[in-house]
């Protein structure tokens, strides 16, 4: 991967990328509005947004596939801490022009309390040769996770803990110290 | 060690009852064996012990070294040295199994292990299991092939030093060399911890030829219907489980 970018905190911005890149995106407790054009055939996005919720937000992303063959990654996860309204709108585009594309999202929201939390997650394709994937899950961590740690001899808030930063923090690439406040933020949890 | 007493559960918030009054008594250093058909409540029993969210005790009591461990949080239990190798290993996404161990171990431990000792072990001890040592940074159980799940069940075991063991069909998804070594690995630690007491659910004699029970129980209907010793497993395994059934009549 030739491109790395963080972005922390509130981003309303496009991106107009020619080459393989990862974005890191995290946020606390904002709304963001980010705009992706995939513009040079083959390139390849990683993109991971990871969102610490307290208060009322939306968060849309739209990847336009510009060009033929190009992939898209995206990972969100939030965790929605009250019982306040999270939202995602999650757009992947593939225009007629574009084959060969490989189009995928995975989004995910665990909600501590009761959070009004909601995704749309929205594939529009006008081409036919194109893999794409979508999924969506909103809830609590799992029971069944939770009593496999704990058996282990950790405490229900260490197990919470453990789960918590494997959800936030979710590929092994990240540089911390990037991302300090956002650490930060995961341990007052 | 473990005195049960009475046992009765029932799965939480129906009326689906699993276990009756259930009594089974196993003393330091020993080696128990359950076998029972499909669906009578071997795994159950198991998690009862561990505290499992789903189930619920109705009757009678669970005591661990005189202690009554039923009103216990699932991690209090562990504490106390109970280890539950699981039939079906939890897989965990973002979670890396040694950040785990290493947690599971401070907070069994009540301190801090040092960072270099801890990793020291952890090579010995997957060396010792044949488990490829990448395993340690990956998720938890996540993409493992069943038999490694198994396997990270025991290299949690001897990482964490428990003194009442239970291997849920521990034998199920271990190739016949793997079924070795893992066993071996366990009459090791047995050997180390002479109070250490086991529990072994299986549908086999195999695994019970590697580590020697003193007594086999045949579980059925939600109670155990006979005791005996390895020679009840064998005729077990040449007969089936009518010979339970008819006796009983
Ligand atoms: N949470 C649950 N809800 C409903 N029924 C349950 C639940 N847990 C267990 N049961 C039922 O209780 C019975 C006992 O299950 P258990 O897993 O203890 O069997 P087992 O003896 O371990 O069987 P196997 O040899 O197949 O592993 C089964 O009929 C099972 O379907
Ligand atoms: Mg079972």
């Amino acid at each position: 991967m030739n491109n790395i970018i963080y972005l922390n905190g509130e981003e309303h911005k496009e991106f107009n990328l020619e080459e393989d890149t990862i974005i890191y995106h995290f946020s606390i407790d904002k709304s963001s509005d980010i705009t992706i054009n995939l513009n040079k055939e083959d390139i390849t996005l990683y993109y991971y947004y990871n969102n610490i919720n307290y208060n009322d937000n939306n968060y849309k992303i739209r990847v336009n596939h510009n060009k033929s063959n190009t992939k898209s990654f995206v990972y969100n996860h939030g965790v929605n801490v009250n019982n306040s309204k999270l939202h995602y709108w999650v757009d992947g585009y593939v225009p007629k022009k574009s084959n060969g594309c490989d189009c995928n999202q995975d989004n995910q929201i665990i909600n501590i309390n009761d959070g009004n939390s909601k995704i749309w997650p929205n594939l529009l394709i006008d081409n036919f040769d194109v893999n794409a994937n979508h999924a969506a899950y909103i809830g609590k961590f799992k029971e069944e996770d939770l009593f496999y740690i704990m058996s282990r001899g950790i405490s229900r808030k260490k197990a919470y803990k453990l789960l918590l930063s494997g959800f936030l923090l979710n590929t092994d690439s990240i540089d911390k110290e990037k991302i300090s406040d956002f650490v930060d933020e995961i341990n007052k949890l | 060690m473990l005195n049960i007493k009475n046992l009765s559960v029932k799965v939480i918030d129906s009326d689906i009852n699993i276990l009756n009054k259930l009594n089974l008594e196993i003393g330091n250093g020993e080696v128990h064996a359950i076998m029972g058909p499909n669906g009578t409540g071997k795994s159950t029993l198991a998690k009862i012990i561990m505290g499992h969210y789903q189930y619920e005790v109705t009757n009678g009591s669970i005591k661990f070294n005189n202690k009554d461990i039923t009103k216990l949080s699932v991690d209090e239990r562990a504490k106390l040295g109970i280890f539950l190798s699981m039939q079906d290993p939890t897989v965990i996404d973002g979670v890396s199994n040694s950040e785990f161990i290493r947690t599971a171990q401070n907070e069994i431990n009540g301190s801090k292990t040092n960072l270099y000792e801890f990793i020291k072990n952890m090579e010995f001890s997957l060396d010792d299991l044949k488990l490829d040592s990448n395993m340690i940074h990956r998720s938890i159980n996540k993409d493992f092939s069943g038999g490694e799940k198994k396997k990270n069940e025991i290299l949690q075991m001897k990482l964490l030093k428990p003194k009442f063991i239970i291997l849920d069909e521990l034998d199920s998804g271990l190739d016949v060399d793997s079924l070795k070594i893992v066993c071996k690995n366990i009459n090791k630690y047995l050997k180390d911890n002479k109070e250490c007491s086991i529990l072994i659910i299986t549908h086999y004699p195999r695994i019970l030829e590697y580590i020697k029970p003193d007594y086999v129980h045949i579980l059925k209907d939600g109670n155990i219907k006979k005791t005996g010793d390895m020679k009840l497993a064998l005729e077990i395994e040449k007969n089936g489980y009518q010979i339970i059934g008819e006796e009983n009549e």
